[in-house]
């Protein structure tokens, strides 16, 4: 796999090709815990949040909230204890980024954790990981382990008054448990179902108590943040989306693999071409899905010769989004029937069947794209399916209503012949 | 209180509402109707149909009115192009998996998703691929399943846990697999059927009911439940005689239950139609002889010249009239009147197991209704097992702590089920119920009465906390089995604990649907009680005339005492241990029979409707009276009017002053009789009393630790639930059965083995 930091000094990747980087004297020969220690001498909670705002950091698990302002919605007074929740889920298809991070500098998360903690006035955090990432636990277990020996971790950090507690924990296989509020069900032991909002879980969210739920690459931010102040980490990257961001590039590229790029990075087809090597097998790109599975696909139209600048608005401008960062690269050979039809199965297996629209919709759905590929096509399949989307979009309980609909609806609309040729006349013998 | 008033504009109309109010009520309340599925007044937010969508300005996509509290100025469209596009898309997708077979399943024609179909499904099915499958199966032998038809609103769920506190049933597997089901398999739980009730498909069915008889062909009539003393009320689905079943859903009747009923209610009615019912009168001619079938005619007449001829010899006093508190206030007005206008004798009772003319004698405050629990701030609640014998008290009291945030109080010496909800469990001895009154009217010294209780006195320091915090209502509830005194010092409490923010109410938990009714019409009053009239038999008594049967505790120890009667007449729906004693036996016709009222523990008189024509020869208890008058002599004068009765009662009782049937006839509008409020009176001799009897109690006994078994009470096999077969499955243990496509009847055989198993298991 490729590990490279394009266009800006690795921050996220600073440590992860160094040997044994995943140990603690690695982390700290390297600025770890730094930040940590400059919160606890000279920087109130205050001050912490104001930076992060002032970084224009974005929440990484894919809705792209300023994490500043999420931060500053926990209510301070509240009497009830208060809980930062590291969301390790990564279940979005195409995405492999966090796994990468913790695998090879969890330490940077730990350090992330608790500035947040310490921000956050939480004493009890979470570290909530993917069934099939169990492997990780281990890793990140043992880190746990030597932060907390060395002082870094429970009882008076660093000497000082703050103390806080860092648990893991893995769900049981459910794409559904990385949304937030389903996540913190799961938590509690109870199913994975996606909750009420409002209230939000600042206000009410782990056992009723204020909470902060925020994706690995978020917190792993943060410790950079602080050290080199958040003006100067949101000129690493736009306005509005501060620093850097780390895609996890999958599919026909000649040098798949995790890159770490500024926000705003200007040329998406110099991305694919260039950075990653260009298309594997000297064959044409046809598209692209650049912020996994739950982002519209891109025609290789809309991308050669676009400028299709890489944040939030560049990418919304090219017709998609920036998602979770899962960059998949698909050349001609691909048939955009037979991969949405991949997809739409993978959310109506995660669809976790609690709203009508989702839970049935995207059962029928299934049916129909194998009837198709049964040979059973009919001439207005596309027109019933863009028909299902839009009673699926916008009337689902969470976003993986949304986010099931969104790949077929850009996928027939933008690839209509890949769907024409499966619908009538296409018997299979 | 004033509440702030905000305004909503809906479909251009402005509207005021209270602030805080839910966008879908207020919505319909306006006469804009809105579609739902999972929504369900004060249960939970569901939020997962997606049917009751709308459109609200600056708000970014369809909202879903049942999750939307109103804000001043917010703006709605509740009719529109798009908003009819994604109903009809939800009734589609609900339809997409669904089986469609209206025509065999036991929902069809009161079902709201066959109703939603009609409104919003599409002329043509677009769905043409192949549908889910599962089987249809049994969950117990109440409930009857079949998951198909399901769309997962999850009210059954919800009332399964926010209702009942048992959790039984969740959903299991995800997304288009997601099937309701039970842990291990088999429904473990009181069987209420509540969420059959709540379940607006044919998926959750009534087993008891299953393939019997379609909605359209059931004569509905609103009426008001034969168990327990909270008189939850209930509609009666009859066919050609037949009582065929027993629902509480909202399109038929709306009580002070709204749609709860428990195991009993639902389930407990085939008794009616039962083929062990009393056929006709009968008369033993000789002791020890034979019960023969008799006319009616002659049957009065033998125990009139019977009545006649031992009053003659033997003083009026000499008879005994007893009733149960099962029957209707008409019934005990009559036989109270006749007892003591025309037979003349101070000796009449009622078979019911405590006696609360003392609280009542002494009432400072008014009955709580159980809308008053349901918003209570602060609950104490005294001995008893509400969620086993007055089962909606129990649902209230759990519902106001878990959706009103009230606290709860228990004082027992038995971990019952509640306690989960309470916050504070005062677990204290056997029979100390008396000292906690004690306590909390301050009649004693914390050290004398947290010694006999048992508990450490910090407990009722904390107790005292928590009602000086309050401010709203303060519910004292408490079992009928205290001490005259105790229940007299509880009665003015009220006085003792109410504040200026705070109002005290009663809720008396008797055991009988007419409990409290038969304490209004006077047949508590009588010169002995049940007991003292059995041990007097064969001297002071010579000859009784029950309605009803004598419980077997008030039997048990007293097997001679109706053998040694000269004349013991019985009025009952089946053969009994009285019965067996019987010279006469007159067949009475069930509260489905008859027209009357029964009074509950809020105090609400409440109607009883006729359902179906008496069976077999049998006649209404208070009928019965009327025509044994008549044959001594003296004309009533009630015709075949129940009516003219409760009439009479309302001249009469001065608590039904004003009453008729028609003041009666909206069971969503219950009407409380006007129970005396007794004024503030020195109670320290009845302190006095209950300190001495505290002082002398034994501190030995060992407090109960183990949670009572659900079902324990409600289970029990009693003359009425021994006729239900499933019953006895569930008093057996409620056996898993080997298959469970098949009704457990079918395959659990109820053998003499089994049968009595369950007899043990439930007495
Ligand atoms: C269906 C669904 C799946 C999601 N899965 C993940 C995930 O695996 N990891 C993640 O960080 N966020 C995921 N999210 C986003 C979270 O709900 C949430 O927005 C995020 O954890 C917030 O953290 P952030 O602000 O740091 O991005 C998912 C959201 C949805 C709707
Ligand atoms: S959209 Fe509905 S069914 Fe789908 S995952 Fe979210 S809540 Fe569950
Ligand atoms: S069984 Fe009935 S009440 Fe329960 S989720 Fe299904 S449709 Fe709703
Ligand atoms: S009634 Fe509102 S979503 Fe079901």
């Amino acid at each position: 796999m490729h590990i490279e930091a394009i266009g800006c000094e690795p921050l996220q990747l600073r440590r992860v090709h160094l040997e044994n980087s995943r140990t603690l004297e690695v982390y700290r020969r390297n600025g770890g815990y730094e930040a940590i220690k400059k919160v606890l001498d000279s920087m109130s909670p205050d001050d912490v949040i104001n930076d992060v705002k002032k970084s224009a950091l974005r929440g990484r698990g894919g809705a792209g909230f300023p994490t500043g302002l999420k931060w500053s919605f926990v209510p301070k007074d509240s009497p009830k204890p208060k809980y930062v929740v590291c969301n390790a889920d990564e279940s979005e298809p195409g995405t492999f980024k966090d796994r990468y991070l913790m695998e090879r500098d969890p330490h940077m998360l730990i350090e992330g954790m608790l500035i947040a903690a310490y921000a956050l006035g939480a004493k009890t955090n979470y570290i909530y990981t993917r069934g099939e990432y169990r492997y990780l636990i281990d890793i990140m277990d043992q880190a746990l382990a030597e932060a907390r020996a060395a002082g870094l971790l429970g009882e008076k950090i660093l000497g000082t008054d703050f103390s806080c507690e860092i648990y893991t924990h893995t769900g049981a296989g459910a794409y559904i448990c990385g949304e937030e509020t389903a996540l913190l069900s799961s938590l509690e032991g109870m199913r994975g179902h996606p909750r009420m909002k409002p209230p939000f879980p600042a206000v009410s969210g782990l056992y009723a108590c204020p909470t902060v739920v925020n994706n690995v690459e978020t917190l792993t931010a943060v410790p950079d943040i602080i050290k080199m102040g958040g003006e100067a980490y949101q000129k690493l990257g736009t306005e509005k989306s501060g620093g850097t961001k780390v895609w996890s590039v999958s599919g026909h590229v000649n040098r798949p693999g995790v890159y770490e790029l500024p926000m705003g990075y200007d040329d998406m087809e110099k991305f694919i071409m260039e950075d990653c090597g260009g298309i594997a097998n000297g064959r044409q790109l046809k598209a692209v899905i650049p912020g996994g599975s739950s982002v519209y696909i891109m025609r290789a139209e809309a991308v050669i010769g676009k400028d299709v600048r890489m944040d939030y608005e560049g990418l919304v401008a090219g017709g998609s989004s920036v998602g979770s960062g899962g960059f998949i690269v698909m050349d001609d050979t691909v048939d955009i029937f037979e991969s949405t039809k991949n997809l739409t199965e993978f959310y109506k297996h995660e669809s976790c069947g609690w709203c009508t629209p989702c839970r049935e919709g995207t059962d029928w759905l299934v049916k129909i794209f194998k009837r198709i590929d049964n040979g059973g096509g009919r001439a207005d399949d596309a027109q019933l399916m863009l028909d299902l989307c839009d009673n699926i979009e916008g009337k689902s309980f969470c976003p993986l209503g949304d986010a099931a609909a969104w790949p077929i609806q850009s996928a027939v609309k933008r690839f209509p012949e890949d769907f024409a040729k499966h619908l009538v006349g296409s018997r299979k013998e | 209180m004033t509440q702030d008033v905000i305004k909503v504009t809906i479909n251009n109309k402005d509207i005021q509402v209270p602030k805080g109010a839910r966008l879908i009520e207020v919505c319909r309340d306006s006469g804009f109707d809105i579609p739902s599925f999972c929504y369900y007044s004060d249960l939970a937010l569901q939020a997962s149909c997606r049917m009751c969508l709308v459109r609200i300005e600056k708000m970014p996509k369809l909202q879903t009115s049942c999750t939307i509290t109103c804000t001043d100025g917010m703006v709605v469209t509740t009719q529109s192009e798009e908003i009819e596009k994604a109903q009809r898309a939800m009734v589609e997708f609900l339809l997409a998996n669904h089986p469609l077979d209206c025509p065999v399943c036991d929902r069809g024609g009161e079902c709201e998703l066959q109703e939603m179909a009609f409104d919003w499904g599409g002329l043509e099915e677009r769905f043409t691929e192949k549908k889910n499958y599962y089987a249809e199966r049994y969950l117990s032998p109440m409930v009857a399943n079949d998951p198909q038809r399901c769309i997962l609103c999850k009210r059954c769920t919800r009332v399964c846990d926010e209702w009942m506190g048992e959790d039984a049933i969740e959903a299991g597997g995800r997304g288009a697999n997601t099937v309701i089901g039970t842990y291990g398999g088999w429904l473990d739980c009181s069987q209420c059927g509540n969420c059959i009730e709540v379940c607006p498909t044919g998926t959750l069915l009534d087993a008891t009911y299953r393939h019997q008889a379609r909605p359209w062909e059931l004569a509905q009539t609103v009426s008001t439940c034969t168990y327990c003393s909270d008189g939850c009320q209930m509609s009666l689905g009859a066919r050609g005689g037949e009582l065929m079943r027993v629902v509480a859903r909202d399109r038929y009747v709306n009580g002070l239950n709204g749609e709860f009923l428990c195991i009993k209610g639902r389930f407990g009615h085939p008794f009616v139609n039962h083929e062990a019912r009393i056929r006709t009168p009968m008369i033993r001619y000789k002791k020890g002889g034979k019960l023969i079938p008799a006319t009616w005619d002659d049957a009065i007449r033998h125990v009139a010249s019977k009545l006649d001829s031992i009053a003659n010899k033997h003083g009026r006093n000499s008879i005994g009239i007893v009733g149960s508190p099962r029957l209707t206030n008409e019934a005990l007005y009559l036989l109270k009147k006749f007892a003591t206008d025309l037979i003349g004798t101070d000796n009449y009772a009622v078979t019911d197991s405590v006696n609360l003319t003392p609280f009542f004698a002494n009432l400072g405050a008014p009955l709580a209704t159980h809308r008053d629990i349901r918003y209570a701030k602060t609950i104490v609640l005294i001995g008893g097992e509400p969620e086993e014998l007055q089962p909606l008290t129990g649902k209230q009291i759990r519902q106001a702590v878990r959706n009103g945030g009230a606290r709860l109080i228990i004082f027992n010496s038995v971990p019952i089920r509640l306690r989960e909800q309470a916050s504070q469990f005062i677990h204290i001895r056997p029979g100390a119920e008396e000292a906690a009154v004690l306590a909390l009217a301050g009649g004693a010294t914390d050290s004398l009465v947290s010694r006999k209780m048992g508990i450490e006195t910090a407990e009722l320091e904390k107790v005292r906390g928590t009602i000086n915090e309050t401010e709203g209502d303060l519910i004292i509830m408490f079992d009928g089995s205290l001490s005259a005194a105790a229940q007299s010092a509880l009665a003015q409490l009220s006085y003792l604990l109410r504040a200026d923010n705070r109002r005290v109410l009663f809720h008396p938990l008797p055991l009988y649907n007419n409990s409290i009714g038969a304490l209004d019409m006077g047949m508590t009053n009588g010169a002995i009680d049940v007991t003292q009239m059995l041990d007097a038999a064969g001297r002071g008594i010579r000859a009784v005339c029950v309605a009803g049967s004598f419980l077997p505790e008030q039997l048990r120890g007293r097997e001679e005492s109706l053998a040694k009667l000269d004349f013991l007449m019985v009025q009952e729906l089946f053969e009994t241990d009285t019965t067996s004693f019987a010279d006469v036996v007159l067949p009475a016709a069930s509260f489905a029979e008859i027209d009357g009222t029964f009074t509950n523990n809020d105090g609400f008189v409440q109607r009883v409707r006729q359902s179906i024509p008496p069976v077999n020869q049998s006649k209404a208890d208070w009928m019965i009276t009327d025509q044994l008058a008549r044959e001594l002599g003296v004309e009533f004068g009630f015709g075949m009017s129940a009516s003219a009765v409760f009439n009479e009662i309302a001249m009469q009782v001065p608590g039904y002053a004003g009453l008729r049937y028609p003041l009666l006839k909206d069971e969503s509008k219950p009407v409380q009789v006007k129970h005396d409020i007794a004024v503030q009176r020195d109670i320290s001799n009845e302190l006095e009393t209950v300190r001495t009897a505290v002082e002398q109690m034994d501190e030995s006994p060992e407090k109960h630790n183990d949670t009572p078994d659900v079902g324990h009470e409600l289970f029990k096999i009693r003359t009425l639930t021994d006729k239900v077969a499933q019953f006895h499955l569930l008093a057996a243990g409620n056996p898993r059965p080997e298959s469970l496509n098949v009704s457990p009847l079918y395959q659990i055989t109820l053998s003499d083995d089994l049968r009595a198993e369950a007899v043990v298991a439930g007495d």
